[in-house]
């Protein structure tokens, strides 16, 4: 009866009405984020494996056993070496294409459209479209640079007539940095853009009437003043590129040899296809401390130099 | 000598008319404030002699240039914006360097000589022991000192001010306006002042451009657009309280509250204008009493007098007195255009 009453309707209640709207998310990291957290942690220490599923603690055996593992710190340093380079380009494409695409000229928005869809793109599905542009034999990259002579017989770059872009070591290393460059940008470039776009109009016109040309309007007003916003881009596509596995798996299987293994793809071949789940649950908490620092330093270097 | 030659300047977004044929000239170390309701294109007209907006048509001229189509860094002005819009991420002396800094170039002059320039800007504007601070560290007073030097550390022909004051709380914003208007005389600076604020202009203004829907609509000394409006609505717009505003046959004639007074208080009742006076209400506000009520003959139209509190006489809700009007003090307007008229004009025949 008293849920009748008039002012009383059970959305009008407030404990209610936030617990409602409260439950997706706490579901989500629930369900998704803490719950495969905590069963991770629980497989790295035991030895458990998709043969024999019983939970017995072994300690850091797990653990140790990953760190002698010369395999496992190739891939280790692979994987902060491709993070780290990635992230250079993506700040420089993403700082660019920002500027570019705060700026006023006809046909912005379907630029913009046509900019965003590598991010939009299921990673899967770009990866595939990547196989072929990459591919050994078919690569149109390839025969496009055989069309201008830079390949075939007497090529500039080669006299085959093909690149091997997958299967050569160093040019492996280059396509995956690149494709994930190719991914990640337009994140980062989206985030900065809401960046620029946030800094006053007063500012700017300020700087304009100060005397102030295009370049050190960039370098000593804009670039500055989004500087927080920056890290917190450089932080978001760091971290999903330090855990992702897709891009290797599809383009490469971490090959040739073990040139372009990561840290996600090695966790799970020997996790999930070699079927020891606890070195593979280890394998992927080593990357845990090491984001949890980098996310700390980054967030409270983002907080410090955001002025106002 | 005129600074700022301004003819024809229109500026039009789409359908919406901000600035609508402007001509004006401002000269040489003149505090010209421009005022007006929001919405009236004083700010716009304003950008575009910062250079900020490009006129639809029209032409701006700064020391005999035509500067219409240059950028802002040609133009030798600088601005002072509502906000103060201090890069907050520079401390104070790379606030006031950065237009030096931005014409260091073209200018040819060393790193010693632009300190120079700002310790001194700084030292006149009282602000130099806080040239390491931050603006986020800063008062409203102090932010206001630091944006005005650095308007002035590049000695611009046009100083432009856009509402810097609105920012500073009621009692800042007398002792600015103060310190202002001293700056201004004794650098002898051209300014042009934008504001919505009629005691500002009143108090800052040499010359006083009134402006509504884009148009001009007088141009005067204060006291000159107090005493003497060209329209009804320069006449309505200033004063507070503002002009009683009555309807007569074929025009409509006003007079400001306090020239609205009991008959006794006329020294000469032939020299004026006498009323029924209905009072409804009474404010007393200290030095004045604020009457509300209305004029026989005119029930449904509110008319306010402003009687000083120390004239002694009573007046008492629902009383009924007689009040007078100077004939100078009374202003006749076109019922159709809002235009002044003369008396004779409006036909008035008073008693």
């Amino acid at each position: 009866m008293k849920l009748l009453r008039l002012g009383n309707f059970p959305l009008d209640n407030r404990r209610l009405i936030g617990a409602l709207f409260l439950t997706p998310a706490l579901l989500y990291i629930v369900l998704l984020v803490g719950f495969p957290f905590l069963l991770s942690i629980a497989f790295g220490f035991s030895d458990v494996t998709v043969g024999n599923t019983d939970l017995s603690f072994v300690g850091f055996r797990n653990f140790l056993a990953v760190w002698e593992n010369d395999i496992f710190r190739q891939v280790f340093e692979t994987t902060i070496r491709f993070t780290l380079i990635s992230q250079v380009f993506i700040l420089i494409f993403a700082n660019i294409l920002a500027v570019i695409f705060t700026q006023e000229f006809t046909g912005k928005w379907f630029a913009r459209f046509i900019f965003i869809l590598p991010w939009a793109t299921p990673v899967s599905l770009a990866m595939i479209g990547w196989l072929w542009m990459l591919d050994t034999k078919y690569s149109p990259i390839d025969y496009l640079l055989l069309q201008l002579g830079f390949l075939g017989r007497g090529g500039l770059l080669s006299d085959n007539r093909n690149l091997f872009w997958l299967a050569a070591p160093d040019l492996a290393q280059i396509s995956v940095i690149f494709v994930q460059v190719w991914r990640m940008t337009p994140l980062a470039t989206v985030i900065l853009m809401a960046g620029l776009s946030s800094i006053p109009t007063d500012i700017l016109d300020q700087a304009e009437v100060d005397g102030s040309r295009f370049m050190r309007t960039l370098l000593q007003i804009k670039l500055p003043l989004i500087l927080p916003i920056m890290v917190i881009a450089l932080l978001f596509s760091m971290i999903t590129m330090f855990g992702d596995m897709t891009v290797v798996y599809v383009l490469t299987r971490g090959g040739p040899v073990d040139y372009t293994r990561v840290l996600g793809l090695y966790s799970f071949q020997v996790g999930i296809e070699g079927g020891n789940l606890a070195q593979g649950a280890a394998i992927s908490l080593f990357a845990f401390p090491l984001l949890l620092a980098m996310a700390i330093f980054m967030l409270r270097t983002a907080s410090r130099a955001e002025v106002r | 000598m005129s600074v700022v030659q301004i003819s024809g300047l229109k500026k039009y977004f789409d359908a919406v008319h901000a600035v609508d044929g402007v001509d004006l000239s401002i000269q040489q170390g003149e505090f010209l404030v421009i005022l007006g309701p929001s919405g009236c294109g004083k700010t716009t007209l304003m950008r575009m002699i910062a250079g900020l907006e490009k006129p639809t048509a029209g032409s701006i001229h700064i020391d005999g240039a035509d500067v219409t189509e240059l950028p802002p860094r040609k133009r030798g002005v600088s601005m002072v914006f509502q906000s103060y819009a201090l890069y907050p991420h520079m401390n104070v002396y790379n606030n006031i360097a950065f237009p030096l800094k931005a014409q260091r170039r073209e200018k040819k002059f060393d790193k010693a000589t632009m300190r120079g320039k700002v310790e001194n800007i700084a030292k006149l504007l009282e602000i130099d022991e806080l040239l390491d601070r931050r603006p986020r560290q800063l008062s409203g007073g102090q932010r206001q000192r630091v944006a005005i030097a650095r308007a002035m550390v590049t000695q611009p022909a046009v100083l432009l001010l856009d509402e810097p004051l609105s920012n500073l709380d009621a009692k800042l914003r007398a002792n600015a306006r103060d310190e202002l208007k001293d700056f201004q005389r004794s650098s002898n600076i051209t300014a042009v002042f934008v504001t919505h604020d009629q005691i500002e202009a009143m108090g800052l203004g040499d010359r006083i451009v009134v402006m509504e829907k884009g148009k001009i609509q007088q141009i005067g000394t204060p006291q000159r657009i107090y005493d003497d409006p060209a329209n009804e609505f320069v006449a309505t717009f200033l004063g507070s309280p503002s002009m009683n505003i009555l309807r007569a046959q074929g025009h409509r004639f006003g007079f400001r509250p306090e020239h609205f007074l009991p008959k006794t208080l006329h020294d000469n009742p032939a020299n004026s204008v006498s009323f029924h006076y209905f009072v409804k209400r009474v404010e007393y506000l200290g030095s004045d009493r604020l009457v509300y009520g209305y004029v026989g003959g005119h029930e449904n139209e509110l008319t306010l007098a402003k009687v000083p509190s120390n004239v002694r006489v009573s007046l008492d809700i629902e009383g009924e007195y007689e009040f007078a009007v100077h004939h100078d003090n009374i202003k006749y307007f076109d019922e159709a255009s809002g235009e002044r008229v003369e008396a004779q004009v409006a036909g008035a025949a008073w008693r």
